[in-house]
């Protein structure tokens, strides 16, 4: 087990890396792309090992010159990566989200590498409109095209039905470890859940996949931990992963992380490509309804909200708090977080928020923070007559696994 | 007072106005009082009210006969008669973060949650703040149009929530030209033809969201009506912005910035056409007398970036004091009707939606710094003036890369930081020295030249 979250965690730290790796083992291609609505599978189906470009951890130098201060850490530091030549590793960018502060990051990456192939097509963002899916579904037509073209290779349905089926796969199994931590089951810790979501997103999908079932094989033979602190769901951080030294701040507090909408999370895994229609429609049956599964602020749905499904997740976890992080300048997230304190205060759910950012994090600060938090809610669990019995209800992708 | 502010404003000496604003834009200023008093007496009349944000779709509610109030004018009206600050705290006490657009801020701050307050006595209803807030008419629909910004978006998602969802909403996506294609040039290629198709769709199904609305038929022949006076108005515009290719410029970017409104929402009509034959007039009797905007002008400058909307005079007499006349701007000579040809008054959607599309932040940054640096060939501008509006990413988005491609061109470049409507983001002595030390550039380059 430990080898196997070594091996993820190595993955996800450098990213780059391991495509590089892969790529000279495999002679194929290798795709970047910008988080967090693009579907992978398409270049998977064409052959190229996809992966979804990652916030580094060294501090922001070269991009200092390309973007301002007041944007978000993972623009940043996806523009000072490019600037420092770390993207050479990758045949083409493909990327079609519409916050406004990525689309300037990318612009930056083709002015200063104007070689560098980047395939942009933009799905619709009000998901709730009528032409939402044939659009979505036109846009995806026209991205198979381009990666083909880009490629040389011709993407068939049935490589792309294999593509899908896999990453299905994929995301089933780290659904199951989700079910686990929730039941209990699982001793794995917030960190090292971002290492199994976070090398999903960067690692040969067929290995990450055989890794996967190897470990929750030895988690689900194994002996349920002892249970370990107060439990707590933790939400926000869109594109970027949290940095892991404030997962690890969480934990030592005094406090266990059973669930989380974050996209290095539950976010990214929370849906599956329908594979039982046309390859192309069901992507883009998948883009629209993941928005249901978990509402992402960046996507306009009236259907949608995210603060009911946090107060839904947090009661299905059985989480006795909410942990916000927020990444910051991120814009989206600023628009509903005053919803989210709004619906925690309707619902008597006690929240934290936590502001991050790239370089300068005010880790002891956060701590003395945490420790209050962790104080403030057991102080009102014990003025709370105990619960009968907390309801941990199966979301239907658990249940679809199962 | 206002000679005071506007003398430390300048930064420099001279006791008296430097600036030569031309007069005809107080003839506009009657357009604009006149809109928001029809607006404001919108419900009296029985018409129902859209609130809108992005491009300039008016035309579209006018022609189906319902008020529009613009998100952003509405914040820039307020932030244009310094009441904007309550509003913007009003939002900061409901958890909105300072660091997004303020013109979105004031807008949810003020124009809704105080008129909560309002309504329970908490604001004297006879108080500047009050009247602003009273007057402005409850939404019937939002429609969301906003080319580029996602933060624009995600406004009217607030909006619609803090409506608790009753009042009906449309989006039309205006999506991005990218021109990774191999045909792409500015504004024309396949991706263009595509996404004129694509917003043209979109807008005919927006006019079947405000006939369902209001239960009327839509009236197409009412659109290309509206549409002749806007077009005329655009071309008159455009030709007077063409004339002030002269030395010395009859016209400043701030006079521009004073009538964007005229091409942004107000109604088109023959009285627009007028406002812009007398503009037009003037300018072009400004450079037949050599009469510029700026008497001694020394230095053209091109203004980048969102307006500061409560700096409009003080940045305009700041530059006319260091003889510098800022002669044009992304948001006023690349944002509003720039192709009017493109519109076809038998049908006018497929060019109105090439329009919305030709916003310039829409258009990937290498076209759009292609035509940057081609209006600057055109009006012979010696140096940059980078407005940094913190709040206003969709326009900062570039400006690096703005620069990069100015100082190649060997123009000169200064950055300054400010925001559309969050005066505490404005540092004039950051301006002051760093617009020094370009003329100073300017200068020693002159002289070396010479």
């Amino acid at each position: 087990m430990r080898a196997i979250l070594e091996s993820f965690a190595a993955a996800g730290a450098d990213s780059l890396g391991y495509a590089a790796r892969w790529k000279a083992e495999h002679g194929r291609p290798v795709i970047g792309s910008f988080p967090m609505h693009f579907p992978l599978e398409l270049a998977h189906a064409a052959g190229a090992l996809p992966i979804i470009i990652q916030e580094a951890e060294d501090p922001i130098t070269d991009g200092e010159g390309a973007v301002f201060s007041f944007y978000c850490g993972f623009n940043r530091s996806v523009a000072d990566q490019a600037l420092k030549g770390r993207f050479k590793v990758l045949d083409g960018i493909m990327f079609g989200d519409h916050c406004v502060q990525l689309l300037g990051t990318a612009d930056v990456i083709r002015w200063n590498d104007p070689d560098m192939p980047i395939i942009f097509e933009q799905p619709v963002s009000s998901l709730d409109m009528a032409w939402a899916f044939a659009e979505t579904r036109q846009v995806y037509a026209h991205l198979k095209q381009e990666i083909e073209e880009l490629l040389g290779v011709v993407i068939t349905d049935d490589a792309l039905r294999a593509s899908i089926s896999l990453f299905n796969r994929n995301r089933q199994l780290i659904r199951r470890l989700y079910a686990l931590r929730i039941e209990g089951r699982a001793g794995l810790t917030a960190r090292e859940m971002q290492h199994v979501v976070k090398s999903s997103m960067v690692m040969d999908r067929a290995e990450h996949t055989a890794l996967l079932e190897a470990l929750l094989a030895e988690i689900e033979a194994s002996p349920p931990p002892a249970p370990q602190g107060l439990p707590v769901y933790l939400s926000g951080h869109l594109c970027q992963a949290p940095k892991l030294e404030l997962l690890d701040a969480v934990e030592q507090t005094g406090m266990v992380v059973v669930g989380d909408d974050l996209y290095h999370g539950y976010r990214y895994i929370s849906t599956d490509v329908p594979e039982d229609e046309e390859p192309l429609a069901a992507l883009a049956h998948w883009y629209i309804g993941r928005n249901a599964n978990v509402p992402c602020p960046t996507r306009a749905d009236g259907d949608a909200d995210w603060d009911d499904f946090l107060i839904r997740d947090i009661r299905r976890t059985g989480a006795k708090g909410l942990i916000v992080l927020v990444a910051k300048f991120c814009e989206p997230h600023m628009y509903y977080f005053p919803e989210i304190m709004e619906a925690c205060d309707r619902e008597g759910i006690l929240m934290l928020k936590l502001e991050t950012e790239h370089d300068s994090m005010p880790m002891e600060a956060f701590k003395t923070r945490l420790e209050t938090f962790v104080e403030v809610a057991r102080r009102r669990l014990a003025a709370t007559p105990p619960a009968a019995h907390v309801q941990v209800e199966r979301s239907d992708a658990e249940q679809q696994y199962q | 007072m206002q000679n005071s502010n506007i003398s430390d404003a300048r930064g420099v000496h001279s006791p008296t106005l430097k600036s030569n604003r031309l007069k005809s834009t107080r003839i506009g200023s009657g357009i604009v009082h006149d809109y928001w008093s029809d607006l404001f007496a919108a419900k009296d009349s029985g018409k129902k009210v859209v609130w809108y944000n992005g491009t300039y779709i008016p035309p579209f509610f006018q022609a189906h006969d319902v008020a529009w109030v613009h998100g952003e004018a509405w914040s820039a009206y307020l932030a244009a008669r310094h009441v904007e600050g309550d509003a913007q705290s009003a939002g900061e006490s409901r958890g909105y973060d300072r660091e997004l657009c303020s013109y979105a801020r004031t807008h949810i701050g003020q124009a809704l949650m105080d008129k909560k307050d309002l309504q329970d006595g908490k604001i004297d209803p006879e108080s500047p703040r009050g009247m602003a807030i009273s007057q402005l008419p409850m939404p019937d629909m939002i429609v969301n149009a906003y080319p580029y910004c996602s933060s624009g978006q995600q406004w009217d998602e607030m909006i619609y929530r803090l409506f608790d969802k009753r009042v009906p909403i449309f989006h039309v996506n205006v999506p991005m030209l990218w021109g990774g294609r191999k045909d792409a040039q500015y504004l024309a290629g396949s991706e263009m033809d595509d996404k004129v198709a694509y917003v043209s769709r979109q807008l005919r199904a927006m006019t079947e969201f405000l006939s369902e609305n209001t239960g009327r038929k839509y009236d197409w022949d009412r659109l290309s009506e509206v549409m002749s006076y806007i077009k005329k108005s655009a071309e008159l515009r455009l030709e007077a912005m063409d004339l002030c290719t002269a030395t010395p410029s009859p016209a400043s970017f701030f006079d521009w910035i004073v009538t964007i409104a005229h091409v942004n929402f107000m109604p088109g009509t023959q009285r627009l056409v007028d406002f812009f034959e007398v503009l037009k007039a003037e300018i072009a009797q400004r450079v037949a007398d050599g009469e510029g905007a700026v008497p001694d002008e020394k230095y053209r400058f091109f203004f980048d970036g969102m307006m500061n909307w409560n700096k409009v005079g003080w940045l305009a007499e700041k530059f006319a004091a260091n003889n510098a006349c800022v002669v044009a701007g992304r948001y006023t000579h690349m944002s509003f009707w720039q192709e009017p040809q493109a519109v076809n008054l038998a049908d006018p959607v497929p060019g109105m939606a090439h329009n919305y599309l030709a916003c310039p932040n829409n258009s990937g940054a290498p076209y759009m710094i292609g035509e940057i640096d081609r209006l600057c060939d055109k009006f012979k501008i010696d140096g940059m003036v980078m407005h940094v509006s913190r709040t206003c990413r969709g326009m900062t988005n570039s400006q690096h890369l703005i620069v990069d491609s100015a100082r190649k061109h060997g123009r000169a470049a200064l950055f300054f930081e400010g925001d559309v409507a969050d005066e505490s983001f404005y540092k004039d002595e950051l301006l002051n020295t760093r617009l020094e030390a370009m003329i100073e550039s300017l200068d020693s380059r002159r002289a070396m030249v010479a």
